[in-house]
Formats: structure tokens, sequence, C-alpha cells
């Protein structure tokens, strides 16, 4: 009877360490350190030539299209600033619901020197998701 | 004329109506609540009929509800806020009634509208039951009732009421739009879906704590509910399914699933009920896991309510945001914190009776294979929950912001996802208590044998359509950057080399081993045994039903179709179950191929260039114009090619709408063409109006092997789930070999 918990236990412990060991290793080897553009630039140094993650707003009026090259450039605004940072992402379609103002993210390897980052992911907002755009009639006004 | 006088007048009043009967199911809630707890408490049956009216009514008051906001809807009220904020007189009637849910007030008013009406089906259910098991259970249906009924009433800070008019009788002149992207019908029925899976899981739950409440522990209450979690489960697969489904037609990436959050969340639930459906088999045939059943089914329905949260509170945006959504967060996290703490206190309180009468006599066993199964996606759910929280895990022990990309979940999935896989099979053969040298040999020896006969053909195979993905040379020169593959699809790299296995090095074995390790020294290992344990499951359960059938067309000498036929008719649970598993192996197979091997080429085209993906050579014709009711179509048309042979045309085309939203004003429409299992899908960039004269478009185009039996699976799944669910005889406890 003993031997046979034993035996249980051993085999549980052996499944949760396996499956722990297999989330730490999946995170040291994949996880993206994430930064708004204000904190890439204020840690270009750490970042630079590291794949990372960035998000905040597609800065009005900053993004070209070169159809000919498949490329597109744009800048990530911090969200309530003023730094941005240069996006290049090639070789792949704009994504649906990319608009000036509208919130992105990104993924891909920073340079620092020219602060840019070349993405291989570039996501905007999520379709089904545009809570807390105002409304046409502005409530607070009201309130 | 007259008609739109008599529904202005009904509009002036209709949003008022449903505010009152919002207002009056708190009052028909509480009082279910109370009224319930009276009448079990002093058992009186009149006060106990008077809670469950309450249910009805609440029902009844919630329906009233969401009918005037769906009158709004149709009507075009733009002086109600939430109509304006996501209709506008444009959009086509089934978005403008689909609207409903489009965000957070009115998908939580739609939510409470199916919750009130599983309350009402229980009740109904059970208007004969001899005890008062169904009486406990409406109370935390009532509950839960109650909560999103204060969420909607508006009341709150951070969720308005649906039914809000804009102050000072301020009417909108339009409403500001659905997003184009969801003006499509699998996103029409996607969410309900998903909510409808979700909601009903809320039923089982109920029927645990009230089992627990009433103190009378036994095995009844996963009878009584067996059929909520089975149509939860068949509702949820289908709802997911929708979902990737529309990704995959619409969002133009060739894919159906990038472990977004939101996809996350709708799939744990889902991870979660299917370990509980097979749970509870030992519960009832053992008498063993009876508190680990009550924390699954709990576990899981939380997640329901955490996967609304997540889903319509804007965080996922950017799961960053947790602390800005700071309101609406502490409703649901107190919720689904205080409900817990309920439940663990019934646990605790009941402890005693809870002990199982058995315990594990073997590891080989099917006690243990369900034991393990349950581990194993559990444990699935809690990587993927940790993998989407990390962002917010990750600042507060390390105290930086990280977030972990698709890769992780594709690297971390994959063992116990094929571990899975094998039980699927293993787990309906292997003999209860322990597995014996004749059982081993009986049922296991021959699956095992085919399934490697079958990994060891297959490798060439699967080196061979890695390998021949092959760019010819004149087009190889501009290959597809490093850059554009994604960091993650380890295995994608590999066959998208344009070089891969065409050197040759003179040496016969080195050329084959260089061809079997497709050219990088990679043993497709994954890929091995992912078809090792497919076959092996076919086999073990094709051998279930060919020897059930054969020994009941003996019996009851018929032939052998009659005999399955009457195999499936007599234990539907089990046999739907491993049609089910049938499936799982299907779709298994198309992630296989589809995952692992698709191909994908982007380049700017101008008109009568072509381009080459595998095998196929796509050449641009054309363009053309279609003028659509809220939208116009320009598109493309491609001819495809395979070895100088006419194949398809394919018209992949962009939607420009005219009256939008906050979205884009315009929409990809990918191409789709099936080959057999395969598909050829085109996704476009913009199209230029000077496209005919020299201009340039971008062109992606996918090669997805397999991918048609990701849908083909889950068809079978979702058959296999209607098998099961017919049974209506309940499971009597048996504790010899099934």
């Amino acid at each position: 009877m003993k031997i046979r918990r034993l035996k249980v236990l051993a085999a549980s412990i052996i499944i949760l360490t396996a499956m722990v060991l297999l989330v730490v290793s999946g995170i040291r080897k994949t996880s993206l350190r994430h930064y708004s553009p204000a904190d890439l630039i204020a840690n270009a140094d750490t970042a630079d030539a590291q794949n990372i993650q960035v998000d905040g707003v597609i800065s009005e009026g900053s993004s070209t299209w070169d159809a000919a090259n498949f490329k597109l450039t744009f800048a990530v605004r911090e969200r309530e600033g003023t730094e941005t940072v240069n996006v290049i992402y090639e070789d792949n379609l704009k994504p649906d619901n990319f608009n000036d103002g509208g919130s992105v993210y990104v993924e891909g390897r920073y340079d620092a020197e020219n602060n840019s980052v070349v993405a291989t992911k570039v996501q905007t907002k999520c379709a089904s998701k545009y809570e807390g755009v105002d409304s046409a009639i502005d409530m607070e006004s009201y309130e | 004329m007259l008609m739109q006088k008599i529904v202005n007048s009904i509009q002036q009043v209709t949003a008022e109506l449903g505010q009152a009967a919002i207002w009056l199911s708190v009052l028909s809630a509480i009082w279910g609540i109370v009224a319930l707890s009276i009448g079990l408490r002093r058992r009186k049956p009149n006060y106990l009929q008077s809670g469950r009216n309450a249910l009805i009514a609440t029902f009844i008051l919630i329906s009233v509800a969401t009918s005037t906001l769906i009158f709004g809807f149709v009507t075009d009220d733009f002086s109600l806020r939430y109509v304006e904020e996501v209709s506008s007189a444009a959009q086509p009637l089934l978005y403008k009634i689909t609207a409903l849910w489009g965000k957070m007030s009115g998908s939580l008013l739609f939510w409470l509208w199916v919750l009130t009406f599983c309350g009402g089906i229980v009740v109904w259910q059970n208007r004969k039951a001899k005890d008062t098991l169904a009486d406990y259970a409406l109370i935390p249906i009532a509950v839960v009732e109650l909560f999103f009924i204060m969420l909607v009433t508006g009341i709150l800070e951070g969720i308005y009421n649906p039914l809000e008019r804009f102050p000072n009788g301020l009417v909108a002149p339009d409403g500001q739009g659905m997003n184009p992207l969801l003006q499509t019908p699998s996103m029409a029925f996607h969410p309900p879906t998903l909510y409808v899976g979700w909601i009903s899981l809320t039923v089982p739950f109920a029927f645990a704590v009230g089992s627990l409440a009433s103190g009378r522990i036994s095995s009844e209450w996963i009878l009584r509910s067996r059929r909520w979690t089975l149509f939860s489960w068949i509702v949820l697969t289908i709802g997911i399914t929708l979902g990737g489904h529309w990704a995959y037609q619409e969002l133009g990436w060739g894919g159906y699933w990038a472990w977004d959050p939101v996809e996350n969340v709708s799939f744990l639930p889902w991870l979660l009920a299917t370990a509980f459906l097979h749970s509870v088999m030992i519960q009832e045939k053992r008498s063993m896991l009876k508190i680990w059943n009550i924390l699954l089914i709990t576990l899981a329905f939380q997640f329901t309510i955490l996967g609304t949260y997540i889903t319509r509170s804007g965080i996922i945006d950017s799961v960053h945001a947790f602390a800005q959504q700071s309101d609406i967060s502490w409703y649901f996290l107190g919720f689904i914190l205080v409900s817990t703490a309920g439940v663990i206190g019934l646990v605790v309180y009941r402890w005693r009776r809870l002990k199982s009468a058995n315990r594990l006599e073997s590891l080989l066993s099917r006690e243990s294979a369900f034991v393990l199964n349950n581990w194993l996606l559990v444990g699935l759910t809690l990587i993927i929950l940790w993998g989407t929280l990390w962002p917010i895990v990750s600042e507060a022990i390390q105290d930086k912001k990280a977030a972990v990309p698709e890769a992780f979940f594709n690297q971390v999935v994959i063992i116990p996802g094929l571990l899975l896989l094998f039980l699927t099979g293993a787990g309906p053969i292997i003999s209860w208590r322990k597995i014996t040298p004749n059982n081993f040999r009986r049922m296991f020896l021959s699956p095992i044998f085919i399934g490697l006969i079958a990994a060891v053909i297959s490798w060439p195979l699967i080196a061979f359509s890695a390998n021949t993905a092959v760019v010819p040379v004149d087009e190889a020169a501009v290959p597809a950057d490093e850059a554009v593959l994604p960091l993650d699809e380890v295995v994608v790299q590999v066959s998208n080399d344009p070089q891969v296995g065409t050197e040759t090095t003179g040496n016969i074995f080195a050329d084959i081993w260089n061809f079997l390790t497709l050219g990088e020294k990679t043993i497709p290992i994954y890929s091995l045994l992912c078809v090792f344990a497919s076959v092996f499951v076919l086999v073990a359960i094709f051998n279930e039903f060919y020897r059930g059938a054969k020994l009941r067309a003996k019996r009851q000498t018929t032939n052998f179709l009659k005999g399955l036929w009457q195999l499936i008719q007599r234990n539907k649970r089990r046999y739907g179950g491993y049609i089910i598993h049938i499936g799982i192996v299907i779709v298994y197979i198309g992630i296989m191929g589809s995952k692992g091997y698709f191909q994908l080429e982007s380049k700017t085209l101008q008109l009568g260039d072509a381009m080459t993906v595998g095998n196929y050579r796509f050449t641009l014709l054309d363009t053309y114009q279609e003028k659509h009711g809220n939208y116009e179509r320009l598109g493309l048309i491609f001819d495809v090619e395979k070895n100088g042979k006419h194949v398809a045309t394919m018209k992949p085309a962009r939607h420009y709408y005219y009256t939008t939203g906050q979205g884009d004003d315009n929409t990809i429409e990918s191409a789709i063409h099936s080959i057999g299992m395969n598909d050829l899908y085109i996704a476009l960039g913009d199209i230029p109006s000077n496209i005919r004269n020299g201009g340039f478009v971008n062109v992606q185009i996918y090669h997805n092997p397999l991918i048609k039996l990701v849908w083909i699976g889950i068809a079978a799944m979702v058959i296999g789930g209607l098998v099961a669910i017919a049974e209506k005889q309940e499971f009597k406890p048996r504790t010899s070999t099934a």
C-alpha cells in the first residue's frame, strides 16, 4: 500500500517538474522584453540588437507604404507622449485596421543607432475591441 | 409615414421599459435566492415554488430588456448611446441585430439573457424532480444572474446601461457603425456561440455547489448536469472553431490560430471542460476524485467569467493595460475570488463526506490514464494561462515587462499535446485497476506495431513534401527574406529554405540521410511522433468498434453493419466519445500539416507577372470591380497552374467600405482554393488605381497542406458529441472492466 502511494507521488512529482521545466525553458528561450517607445529610447543600450516588443499608437502622418518594394514604414509613438520609434516592416501586408492614431503592437529587432525596429510582426488593435473609443456625442461634458 | 410615426412614438418608451425590466429583475433575482433558501431550510414547498418562479420571472424581465434593445437597433434609435456606438442606419439588418454583442454593455446584457434562459430551462427540466438538488443548484445560478444584472444596471462605475439614452434628449444623426471586419457571418455567430458555451457551464458548476450545500454528496449532481456539460463542450468547440475560421478567411494571414490572448481565454474553459468530462467517469465508476471534480468544474466556471472579462473589458488590446481598467477588473476579479472562496469553504465544510472510497491501484490502469489525462489538460491550461498573463506576472516578479510570442505556446504545448494524443487511444483500451499482460497483448500490440510502421513509411513522405518546396532558380534569386519569416516557425524555416534537399554529395547514404533530415540535420521528430500516435489511436479505436460490432453481430445473428449500429445505439456515450477521439486525431494531422509545413511567398506584382509557391505557379491576369450594398469589391484574377496545367482561377480582393465606424475603410478578402485536403490562399495589399498602367500590388500566397482536416476533424468531434449527448440513460456504477 505504502509503496503504491509512493509511486503515485513520484509520478506526480515527475510530471509536475517536467511541466515547470517546459514553461521555464520556453520562457527563457522566447520571452521578449516589452517597452513603450519612451522606455525603449531610454534603454536603448540594453535593447540594441535584441528582439523586443514595443506598443503604442501609430504616429499621425508617419506611415508610408512602398508597394514596389513591399515595405511599410511608420513610427510608433508613446501613448501619452511624443517619443517615437521607427518601424520597418517588409514583405508583409499592412494589417487591417492600420490607421493613424490607432493602437499598434510591434515585435522585432531593435537598432539603437537608427532608433528603428525591423519588425517581424505588426498587429493592430484587435477588431472586436474598440472599447473606450469616445462616442460621437461627448458624454463627459454632461457630467 | 404613419409607420414612422408609430415607430417613433414607441421608441419614446421602449428604452425606459427595458430599464425598468432590468431594475425589476434585481428584485426577482434576490427573491429567488431568498425564497429558495427559506424553502430549503424550512422545507416549505410553496417557498420553493415561489423561488423557481422568480427565476422564470427574471428570464422574462431580461427578455423584455433585450428585446427593447434589439428594437432600438432595428429601428435605428440613435438616442440610445449603445446603438449609436455600434450600429448605423446603413448597416445590413443582420449586423444591426448582431451589434447587440458588439461592445461590452450589450454583450453583458446578452450574456445575462442566455444565463436566465438556462436558469429557466433548469427549472423546467426539474419540474417533476423528487429531490431538492435542482433547487439547491438554482441558488448559485441566481447569484451569478444577480452579479450580471448589477453590471448592466449601469450603477457601477465604468459600465453603462445598454439602454441608456443620451442626456438632454439628444439624438445622434447616425451611428458610428460596426467595424467592417466584424460584418461577416462567422463573426456574427462566433461570439454568441462562445458565450452560450461558457454560460451553460454555469449549470454543472451550480449543481456541484448545490450538491455540496445540500450535504447529500453523491454522483447525482454529475448525472443531472452531464448533458449540460456535454452541450457546453460541443458549443464551445463550435464557437472556438468559428473564431479560427473567421481569422483564416478574413484576416489575411493564412492561419487560424495565433495564441492571441482572446483565443487563449476561449480555449482554457474548453480544456477544463474536457478534463471534467473525463474525470467524472472515474467518480461514476470508481467513486474517486470527488473533490477534484468539484474543484475542476469550479475552475472551469471561473475561467468562463475570466474569459468574459478579458474579451469584453478591452484589456486584450494590450494585456499591459490591466491596471487601466481598474473598476471593471475589480468587479470581475472580486466576483471570481469571492465565489471561489465560497466553494472552497463548502468543500472544507463537507470534507469528511468527500473522501474517496477507492485509491489508485496501479500506475498502469485506466484510472491512471484518466488522471494523467487530467494532469495534462489542467497543466496545459495553466501553461497557457501563464503565457497569456506573463506580461503581468513578469512585471510583478522581475520588475520588468516582458511578453511571450506565439513561439512560446507552440513550443510548450507540443509534448503535452502529443502525450494527450497518445492517451486518446490508450485510455479506452487499457484495463481498469491494473494492466495485465493479456490486456497489453490483446489491445496494445497491433496498434503500436501499425503505428510504428506508419511512422517509418511517412518519414520519406514528410521529407519529400518538405523538400519539394523548392523555389525555381530564377525566382530563388529573390527569396523570401529571412526577416520575414516569423521568429517562431521552426519547421517552416526548414521547409521554406529554397536550397533544402537539392545538393548532392555523391555519397548515396549521405544523400538519403540529408533528404530524410530535411537537409538541416533535423529529424522531424514531432511529426513522426504525431503520425505514430495518430495511427496508434485510430487502430486502437477501430479495434474497439470492430470487436464490439462483430460480437454483437454474432450474438444477435445479424450482419456486421447492423451490429455496429446496435453497438453505438446501446452505448452512445462511449462510442460517441470514440468518434470524438477519431476527430481529435484528424485535427492533429491537420495541425501538423498546416502549422508545420505551410509555404509562404510574398511578392510585388504587376499585371502579367507570375510567382511560384511550392508546385504551383500563379499568373496575375487581370483586375475586376464589383459594387455591393455598403462596399465596393476590387480584386485581382490569378491563373493557377501546376506542371503547366491550369488548375484554378483565384480572385482575391479587397472591400472598400463607404460608411465605416472606427475601423479601417478597407479589408482583405482572401481567395481560398482547396485541392484535396490542401488550400491555396492568396491575400492582397492595397490595389492602386493605376494597376492597369503598371501599378504595383503586394501579394502573399500560402500553400497550407492538410488544413481541411482541421475543419473535418472538428466536425467529427461535434458529431461524436451529439451522439454522446443523445444518451438519456445515465451511467450505472460498475467496477468491472468496461
